[in-house]
């Protein structure tokens, strides 16, 4: 018998490329789910392109980024220029449950794979589109890219030091929040479906899911008429607040004081009885107020130590401290091992890498990373015998006419 | 696709979520947006707050600037569409009562603490004694296993743990710490994974007929979102950070009235924005021949990009590239995206009364579906607001045992 997953049994036709759309169908995957993708050789997803490659040696097969948020899918290539590729893309649509696509708005329309076109193949479908900007609007037909939704949602204008610029974040954040909001939706649509038996159309637009995280934001616009200040890591309603810096080469440690308690807290857990009394620092109002030389009180105290021994200390005195992990801590955290986070199966072109899994425990049907990303078309026999019914002949045809590539 | 927005929520046909019960307890984020995204596509959510009220209600905005709990920003966002009941948890009674909302319930998602959870009775087994059907979810700092898990947390300090706050800050400024996204964005993303969980073992349920406990880790959600950068490490042993190199050069730049993000990613695309600048001889120059020596030369080319832009309005140059095809982007500010005829004429905003915050514009629909809405019917609970609709209407307690529960600080 089959595995019982969550979403066993339900296959998704992936059109996705790039991050976002990507993103939300491994959630599918990792909930069960038979996720295809659609590729082209001649038009290869960018992640296949850029680095970070397996020992820096290039490939399509190689790279890290597709890799990493391909995990558990299936690959076909199929050239949809053709006549011939098209029908195949509608027959996988007709037994499908899902269609997910993250091209610009009205990009399947004219490949023929519009909305409306594939429920006249299937009558249920549960079609989503990840665009950038919506499938309607004056601005919708403009190019987006990932990275810009930090600076166009505003979460660049809200982060940064104060007299700094807008600051973005460091990575392309609308695409995977685009992406988790995404298979959420695709999932409340199969709850509808499945008490109603309807399918539907659903548009996101990765501008409003990137401004849906900053809520505060735009309630302070409309309360005040003004938003919040660029205050770098510090916070208006807990002090100290910041990142501090560590004995080491560019090493940080995060630390949060709550109130007033956490506070003699740190200052016994640093030794530093006389800040405890020290009345600029008494109650959030006089540390909010004097906030330089407080976090230079504490910095004193964090330089000298490793941001490890500071986070051992601070924890076992009650204080939230942490330090910020690079890539390579995270690779070697114990902790993250221990839960069985990594995914590390092997993988025909860069063998056994440590890939991040799957970050959420399932007591009774255990979710987990069931296959490595594919190589460039490694499903495409299979899916077309076993899925479409086509023969081995017919095949062998498709391929002669370039269609499959 | 229709537009649509909350001020017809009658005429709409119910959401996808319509008929699922929700219970949600705990603080501030994480919790409440998983409650909010269920709450918003028509699932029945009941807040559970302390009866001291969720920490969220002690954190702004709030309408100038004073202090109120039932007018936070925060709060009112976080909790559109639920009803709301106060409950000690820390008394048996309080978990009795749990106990018994639980069994009328599909799903219930948490984000107590791992070391709180079996003094408020919240250990799933006892709860799926009283409904083997429950989908619990409990989102915790570091997973409910392992040597971290009492370790204690909040949203910066899961930002760094997460991998994601040594990618940024201030580039060349190694004097200057890493920098933290602003908000609760730690907390938001945790929301997303326990909703979409949630939603993912209730179908699965259709199938089982039974409910399972959810455990998530709100540092592996964000280690899970490192884009390229996580990877890095055991594909080539390579650790970006805020100083790093950039391989395709982006940056925020000046403007008039305001700052825009200049990006080109392919070769036409920067091209196309020479050609927007006039076509100046300095573009000609083999400084600035592909991406890669663009961005090795930015520090050449920045002051010259921002020469051009400084008399130009951010919304001129942002129609004038996109018209080339070009990917720039305005760096909106609130207000900017409040005025956008673009997102208005989405109908994105949504407006919704509240009897103590009054009157507001909320982000609205993150997605539109087709047949069964997204929508906002009814703004965030003010304190134990439903506690007699609730505890009198549902669980079917008399006054007398209402009173009783209020005076013995129950509820």
């Amino acid at each position: 018998m089959a595995e019982q997953l969550p979403l066993s049994g339900v296959r998704v036709a992936d059109f996705t490329w790039v991050w976002a759309g990507p993103f939300c169908t491994v959630q599918l995957a990792h909930l069960g789910a038979e996720v295809i993708r659609i590729e082209s050789e001649s038009r290869l997803c960018i992640t296949r392109r850029i680095p970070p490659s397996a020992d820096g040696e290039a490939g399509p097969n190689r790279c890290g980024y597709f890799n990493q948020y391909n995990q558990g899918k299936h690959s076909i290539c199929l050239n949809l220029k053709k006549p011939e590729g098209l029908e195949i893309a509608k027959k996988l649509v007709a037994t499908s449950d899902i269609v997910a696509e993250n091209f610009a708005a009205g990009v399947m329309d004219k490949m023929g794979l519009g909305y409306e076109t594939l429920k006249a193949i299937k009558s249920d479908i549960i079609m989503i589109a990840l665009s950038g900007y919506g499938a309607t609007g004056p601005e919708s037909p403009y190019v987006s890219y990932g990275p810009a939704q930090v600076p166009m949602s505003g979460l660049a204008s809200l982060t940064g030091f104060p007299n700094f610029p807008p600051t973005n974040v460091g990575f392309s954040y609308g695409d995977p929040n685009g992406g988790l909001h995404g298979a959420f939706a695709v999932l409340a649509a199969l709850m509808h479906r499945a008490r109603t038996g309807e399918g539907q159309y659903i548009d996101l637009s990765q501008w409003e899911t990137s401004v849906a995280v900053l809520g505060e934001g735009i309630m302070a616009q409309e309360m005040n008429g003004s938003p919040p200040q660029r205050i770098g890591n510090r916070d208006l309603y807990m002090a100290p607040h910041g990142l501090f810096r560590c004995q080491g080469d560019d090493r940080w440690i995060s630390i949060v004081v709550a109130d007033d308690i956490e506070w003699h807290k740190l200052c016994a857990a640093m030794g530093k009885p006389e800040l405890a009394n020290d009345t600029r620092f008494a109650t959030l109002a006089d540390r909010k107020q004097h906030e330089d030389a407080l976090e230079a009180a504490v910095t004193a105290w964090t330089e000298t130590r490793t941001d490890e021994a500071v986070t051992t200390t601070l924890q076992a005195a009650g204080v939230a401290a942490f330090p910020a992990l690079t890539n390579k801590e995270l690779a070697e955290d114990q902790h993250m091992r221990g839960r069985g986070f990594f995914a590390e199966l092997p993988h025909p072109e860069v063998g056994v890498r440590q890939h991040a899994g799957v970050p959420w425990m399932f007591s009774d049907t255990p979710c987990a990373v069931r296959r490595p990303a594919p190589c460039l078309g490694q499903d495409t026999e299979d899916v077309l015998q076993r899925v479409l019914g086509y023969s081995a002949d017919e095949i062998a045809v498709l391929k002669d006419t370039e269609v499959l590539s | 696709m229709s537009e649509h927005n909350s001020s017809t929520p009658n005429s709409q046909p119910p959401g996808p979520l319509q008929g699922i019960r929700v219970i949600e307890c705990g603080h501030m984020v994480a919790a409440a947006y998983a409650g909010k995204l269920m709450a918003d596509l028509g699932a029945e959510v009941i807040k559970v707050e302390e009866p001291g009220g969720d920490s969220a209600r002690q954190r702004g905005p709030y309408p100038g600037n004073t202090h109120h709990p039932e007018k936070s920003g925060l709060f009112l966002y976080l909790n559109t569409n639920k009803r709301g009941i106060t409950l000690n948890l820390e008394t048996s009674k309080g978990q009795e009562l749990l106990q018994r909302l639980v069994q009328d319930a599909d799903a219930l998602v948490h984000n107590y603490h791992p070391t709180q959870m079996s003094a408020l009775g919240l250990e799933y087994e006892t709860l799926a004694r009283h409904n083997p059907r429950l989908v619990m979810t409990s989102i915790s700092p570091f997973g409910q296993t392992g040597p971290r898990r009492e370790y204690t947390a909040h949203d910066l300090t899961m930002w760094s743990a997460g991998g994601l706050v040594f990618l940024g800050g201030a580039g060349g400024r190694p004097d200057l710490p890493p920098l933290k996204a602003f908000g609760q964005q730690a907390g938001f993303q945790a929301g997303v994974n326990a909703g979409l969980t949630s939603l993912g073992a209730l179908y699965g349920r259709l199938r089982s007929g039974k409910g399972q406990h959810i455990d998530i880790s709100v540092q592996e959600c964000l280690v899970a979102i490192m884009e390229n950068n996580y990877i890095a490490w055991p594909y080539d042993h390579t650790t970006p950070s805020r100083l790093g190199f950039r391989l395709i050069p982006q940056d925020v730049l000046q403007c008039r009235d305001g700052y825009i993000y200049v990006l080109a990613v392919e070769e036409h695309q920067w091209q196309n924005a020479v050609e927007l600048m006039g076509n100046p001889e300095w573009a000609d120059t083999e400084l600035f021949q592909d991406f890669v020596s663009r961005s090795v030369n930015w520090d050449a080319l920045k002051p010259l990009l921002e020469d051009w832009l400084q008399d130009k309005s951010v919304q001129e140059v942002y129609h004038g590239a996109q018209k080339r095809r070009v990917p720039f982007a305005p760096v909106s500010t609130m207000g900017d995206l409040l005025k956008s005829e673009h997102l208005n004429a989405r109908g994105f905003f949504a407006e919704l009364a509240h009897p103590e915050g009054g009157s507001l514009r909320y982000p609205g629909a993150p997605y539109k579906f087709s047949a069964s809405p997204w929508a906002l019917r009814s703004p965030a609970p003010c304190l134990g607001q439903h506690n007699e609709e609730i505890y009198g209407g549902q669980l079917g307690l008399s006054p007398e045992e209402l009173k009783s529960l209020k005076e013995t600080n129950v509820i």
